[in-house]
């Protein structure tokens, strides 16, 4: 509502502030102008001719303002005011840039007079053990700093979303490229098999063992085996070698227990044993219905 | 805080006499309260000659229509709780706006300075800025309203601290421009030795003409404090602000001689009333379907007059 009120105004001349540093003499001719230039807006809603009969009583005003001004002589420290001077023309409808106009104005503002005060030896900012009332309550604050903290911890986890899909990418890739590796190399010793056997086929089974495949025995690079240790599985071991990793007897709550339920159960979970007669079943009266026979047994319910 | 008023001091309409023979005796030089006429030109004279406390005995008188806008209520009760100086009234029916009915309630309250906030037809707000016993009074459209609950504005000051107001220089391109600005000085700020006045200063207010319309922000100085009170020239180099608000946008519409009514000083040629606004834009698009429904018949007529010859090709994939 604030905001669509606020489009509204801008409908307003833009340059009427530049029309009026020029012709300060002539309200006449500065509505003229800034007529041909209001006609060239597109989404012009305002009148196209702005009023002609605007009063603009100069004297007046002035007679007014001696009237009510306070007198020359008063202290800066009554007045507390600041002119700034604005160097260049914002544009009313670049948020940013005007808010940011606004910022250095203030900021400008705050640093004269805080020279000021300096020489005046006059105190100027509150001190951190100073504590009085403030303009926002202390609750209005907790709840600005509880969305100020969501909107950081979403920013967070945004962040870390993208780096882990970026990591995942990346260790595909990697994972894409060692598995080609593998099997170039598993083609490649393949064919050099062949090829020995080939060779020794040709030149007739005479070498006996001199010329072996090179298959990089001798050299030291040894079998590589993956430093993950294979689970050792006894013969009489029903659960499939699986059983140590998850937990105990009967810890199958956790989905990581996927593994150790399909090595014991087989695909599908467990089959069978869902109802029996432990001892806990028989002293459980979960099922039956604590007061129910209060009323009428016979009633069909 | 500030210190309690003598009594000697808060006698009102003695100061008429007082002229260059009693320099001891503070008086109270607040404009307002004197006669214009008469002390117009000696007003420099008088005071050169005698060593007086200017003390700013400003009161400003805060009101709103009946059937104000709950954003536009927040607003003024965030302007309440900025100005140390001032007092909230009752809401006034919307008929005694015109006339003299306001004027009496705040020469009844003792006020200097008024702020009616008025609502029309719930969307639109008015501000009236005026000094109240025969002062000028200006009307104000209000656009961009941000209160100070908005949770994106997370600055927080003292209640009731002075503020440093700061004017862009356009301020002293035109007489009107003068005139708002004296008046938004005196309205806004807080007297110095007020009994509600909090001693830092640690907010500005800033206002600047953009567009023909005054723009309002509040901002919090913060600084980051690892010293206590002495401030190092380091320290201010890191000095920041944030927005406290309340934010909001002032269009002025008319400048009045008097307080709420009175001869017409100045008067706004860009102005349009949001009602205007309202009105055109519904006329458009009335325009819109007339056009359509022109648009239609235009053809219609276009395609009994020039008639399409007959297709050779109609009869093709027909069984």
């Amino acid at each position: 509502m604030g905001l669509r009120s606020k489009d509204l105004s801008f409908l307003q001349s833009e340059n009427a502030a530049e029309d009026d540093v020029d012709d300060a003499m002539d309200p006449h001719s500065e509505e003229e102008e800034s007529e041909s230039q209001s006609e060239s807006e597109q989404e012009d809603v305002k009148l196209m001719e702005p009023s002609k009969t605007a009063v603009y009583n100069r004297e007046g005003l002035v007679e007014k303002l001696e009237d009510i001004s306070w007198p020359e002589n008063v202290d800066w420290m009554h007045k507390l005011s600041l002119d700034i001077d604005q160097e260049k023309e914002v544009d009313v409808n670049d948020d940013l840039a005007r808010e940011l106009a606004f910022y250095t104005q203030a900021l400008e503002g705050t640093r004269l007079a805080f020279d000021k005060f300096q020489s005046m030896g006059l105190p100027f900012l509150r001190p951190p053990d100073y504590y009085a009332e403030m303009v926002k309550t202390d609750a209005h604050m907790q709840k600005v700093k509880g969305k100020l903290l969501a909107q950081k911890k979403q920013i967070e986890e945004a962040e870390e979303r993208r780096k882990a899909r970026e990591a995942k990418r990346i260790a595909k890739e990697v994972q894409a490229e060692k598995l080609k590796e593998r099997a170039k190399q598993k083609k490649q010793e393949i064919e050099e098999v062949k090829k020995w056997r080939k060779q020794r086929q040709q030149s007739g089974f005479k070498d006996g063992k001199d010329s072996m495949p090179d298959l990089g025995f001798r050299e030291g690079k040894a079998f590589e085996k993956s430093s993950k240790k294979r689970p050792v599985v006894s013969p009489g071991d029903r659960s499939g070698g699986k059983a140590k990793q998850g937990g105990g007897k009967g810890n199958f709550k956790n989905k990581k227990n996927r593994e150790l339920r399909d090595s014991k159960f087989g695909f599908g979970g467990r089959k069978g044993m869902k109802k029996q007669n432990t001892a806990e079943t028989t002293n459980d009266f979960r099922a039956f219905n604590k007061g129910s026979i209060a009323g009428n047994k016979k009633r069909k319910r | 805080m500030g210190k309690k008023r003598k009594h000697s001091e808060t006698q009102a309409g003695e100061p008429k006499k007082q002229g260059e023979g009693a320099p001891e005796r503070p008086k109270r030089t607040l404009m307002g309260w004197k006669d214009k006429e008469e002390v117009q030109k000696q007003t420099d004279s008088n005071l050169e000659s005698n060593p007086q406390v200017f003390r700013n005995k400003e009161k400003v008188m805060v009101t709103c229509s009946r059937r104000i806008n709950y954003r536009y209520r927040h607003l003024m009760l965030n302007l309440v709780s900025l100005l140390p100086h001032c007092k909230k009234d009752n809401k006034v029916e919307s008929k005694s706006s015109k006339g003299s009915t306001l004027n009496e309630l705040i020469e009844l309250r003792g006020c200097s300075s008024a702020l009616f906030f008025e609502c029309r037809k719930n969307r639109d707000l008015y501000m009236w800025m005026a000094r109240c016993p025969n002062g000028p009074s200006v009307k104000f459209l209000v656009n961009a309203v941000h209160t100070m609950e908005e949770l994106k504005l997370t600055g927080n000051h003292l209640k009731g601290s002075r503020p440093l107001l700061t004017f862009s220089s356009n301020f002293e391109k035109d007489a009107h421009w003068k005139l708002l600005k004296e008046m938004i000085m005196q309205i806004f700020g807080t007297p110095k030795e007020h009994r509600k006045s909090k001693p830092y200063h640690d907010h500005v207010f800033v206002f600047s003409i953009v567009d023909d319309h005054i723009w309002f922000r509040n901002y919090q100085i913060s600084v980051p404090h690892n010293e206590s009170d002495k401030m190092v020239r380091g320290g201010l180099d890191k000095m920041t602000l944030v927005e406290v608000g309340p934010r909001f946008c002032l269009n002025p519409i008319k400048i009045f001689a008097g307080s709420f009514g009175g001869p017409t000083l100045y008067e706004n040629p860009f102005y349009v009333s949001p009602n205007q606004i309202r009105a055109l834009e519904k006329r458009k698009k009335a325009g819109k379907y007339a056009k359509k429904v022109k648009a239609k018949t235009r053809r219609k007529m276009h395609e009994q007059s020039n008639p399409l010859e007959p297709d050779e090709f109609a009869d093709m994939w027909r069984e």
